[in-house]
């Protein structure tokens, strides 16, 4: 499957050149998003999970891309094409707590499970798809390891409503996420719905995910949700500073990324990206003792 | 008969081989809760393959497993080490680092000119399965048409079932309490560290062949799939070599044939075929238990 996974038409309705800037805000808002979602998503321990909802968006993709072709509104449509992959991912990440409960099983294995079934499927439709010779499939291929270069008008369109909704929410719910984050049994004391919130930001982490997925690719959109807010945690404060933060990385690591990807043709905007947000993570790595206070400090890392 | 000879039989036993060397070891991972460790392995080796490649050529199977076992060791490491000085949680600290040292690996691969030697991001993701065919060759014996892979996973199947014979005992102790193990002195010092060296060599051998995804459904599925059926550690890796042997002839059988009795040109990815029946046997294997469970009683 090696020999044809190269092909790439041009999409439908590419950007020139020129709109190098409009890529790179559409980049930029995405990183921000990922880094304040992925605040919460490490605060509330859900790092891996995060890894297997990016991972099983691929079915979802590949089954809206039939589907969109056998409908005749063409395969490679923007929203028809994260609908399908939100819906898969939200499918793996309920999946996991239910695969958990089974005994001998553990959080672990569930996760591996969920990731090797979502991921699998995934596989054998874009190996399907891949070899069933469609000229609208160009684009398919770059959303594995992500390319700002391909990106369209409409998965830019597509990417600032849903950071624009999850900016939102975030900005909505930030006093409830936060107090869950930092202690969930004195939140539910205080008679905040866990649960509720715990279910809606899993929906912005799959829509953060599925946002991303055409700049940062689905392999390792991940990254993006985890380095920025991970460095961000790193320099602890309280958790505005630390959602501030964590976007502010995550908007630079995505410049970055872009910027590199464009410069060297044949790299992924993915690989980029997450090379820029680790080299971050690794550079702000000494700086943490120091900002550390040895003793007493909370052991969740973030204070309200 | 003769087509599958040379098609589909270096195929099915180079899958086999990578289900015996993967799923012996996901048993110890398994039951050490640290089944995503295979993940993380099977994706930060990347860089260090590559890296060997680039240095000593395609042929050189020395310098690819050193540059791979050293970048999966290193990885786990780093991920240790990071969770221990900076009270990061261990998902969010391996997360880091299995994505980063991937992410180096795939820009390695796509700036270094992948096509020179010959390794393309798709197949390090779900391998290349189907490229393993039988090539009788011209002159000489006949096990020189054998594909190299073949031979890098036996030879690892090998290393993985030595090691865990080898080791049995301390092994069961440390899966099932490993404080008491390392407290007691029936673990030795060195038995984690090699146990994960070992992982990372094994993961080297059949990431090349079968891609990353299969081998971290190889590392965790066989071991759940026996962990409904089994109470003894001896039962449990029979049941979960045996059903991962169904299932992945299963799943070669119906990636390769399904499209031609469907009467469709498309070729299915066997490697995402054996994941996907390999993940979904797991709930399927404790509906069974829950049933066979219901008529006895």
């Amino acid at each position: 499957m090696g020999g044809n996974a190269r092909m790439s038409q041009g999409p439908t309705d590419a950007l020139p050149a020129a709109n190098t800037m409009l890529v790179l805000s559409g980049c930029a808002l995405f990183g921000a998003v990922a880094g304040a979602v992925g605040s919460f998503v490490l605060a509330r321990r859900r790092a891996l999970l995060a890894d297997v909802a990016a991972h099983a968006s691929l079915p979802g993709v590949c089954l809206a891309f039939l589907a969109g072709e056998a409908l005749g509104v063409g395969g490679r449509t923007a929203w028809l094409l994260l609908a399908g992959g939100a819906a898969t991912a939200l499918l793996a990440t309920w999946c996991v707590p239910q695969l958990a409960r089974l005994r001998g099983v553990g959080p672990d294995g569930a996760l591996a499970v969920s990731l090797s079934f979502f991921f699998g499927l995934g596989a054998v439709l874009l190996s399907a798809i891949q070899s069933h010779d469609s000229a609208a499939q160009g684009g398919l291929n770059h959303l594995l390891f992500g390319s700002a270069a391909a990106t369209t008008r409409s998965d830019l369109v597509m990417l600032a409503v849903l950071a624009a909704a999850a900016i939102a929410v975030v900005a909505l719910l930030f006093k409830e996420f936060a107090a869950i984050a930092f202690d969930e049994a004195h939140a539910r004391v205080l008679g905040l719905p866990v649960r509720t919130m715990d279910i809606a930001l899993l929906a912005l982490l799959v829509s953060t995910v599925v946002a991303g997925m055409q700049v940062a690719g689905i392999v390792l959109v991940v990254s993006m949700i985890i380095a920025p807010a991970a460095t961000a945690r790193l320099l602890r404060g309280s958790m505005p500073r630390v959602v501030c933060t964590a976007a502010l990385l995550g908007a630079g690591s995505a410049i970055a990324g872009v910027l590199l990807s464009l410069r060297y043709e044949s790299l992924p905007t993915g690989s980029a990206m997450t090379l820029c947000a680790g080299a971050a993570f690794l550079a702000a790595l000494p700086l943490a003792p120091l900002l550390v206070p040895r003793a007493g400090a909370p052991a969740g890392g973030a204070t309200p | 008969m003769r087509e599958f000879l040379l098609l589909d039989l270096p195929m099915v036993a180079s899958a086999l081989l990578a289900l015996i060397a993967c799923g012996t070891l996901g048993n110890w991972l398994v039951l050490r809760k640290e089944s995503m460790t295979g993940d993380a392995v099977a994706h930060a080796v990347l860089p260090g393959l590559v890296a060997g490649f680039l240095v000593a050529g395609r042929h050189s199977i020395a310098a690819m497993f050193t540059g791979a076992a050293v970048a999966g060791v290193a990885a786990i490491l780093l991920a240790g080490w990071i969770r221990r000085s900076t009270r990061l949680d261990p998902g969010a600290a391996l997360g880091i680092v299995f994505t980063s040292f991937f992410a180096l690996g795939v820009a390695l691969l796509e700036t270094q000119g992948a096509r020179q030697i010959d390794l393309d991001p798709n197949c390090v993701l779900f391998g290349a399965l189907e490229t393993l065919f039988y090539v009788p060759p011209a002159s000489g014996s006949w096990f020189e048409g054998v594909p190299r892979e073949f031979w890098t996973l036996a030879a690892a199947a090998g290393i993985a079932v030595a090691f865990s014979l080898a080791a049995f005992k301390e092994l069961t102790a440390l899966a099932f309490d490993a404080e008491h193990a390392r407290v007691s002195g029936i673990a030795p010092r060195w038995l984690e560290p090699a146990l994960l060296c070992t992982v990372s060599m094994v993961v080297v051998a059949s990431f090349e062949a079968v891609g990353s995804l299969l081998v971290v459904a190889l590392l965790a599925c066989p071991s759940l799939i026996a962990a409904p059926h089994a109470s003894r550690i001896g039962t449990r890796f029979a049941i979960s070599l045996g059903a991962g042997t169904a299932i992945t002839v299963a799943g070669h059988l119906i990636a390769a044939y399904a499209p031609r009795a469907l009467g469709t040109q498309a070729a299915l990815n066997t490697a995402g075929m054996i994941a996907t029946l390999l993940a979904a046997a797991v709930p399927a294997s404790f509906a069974l238990r829950a049933l066979l469970n219901r008529r006895r009683a």
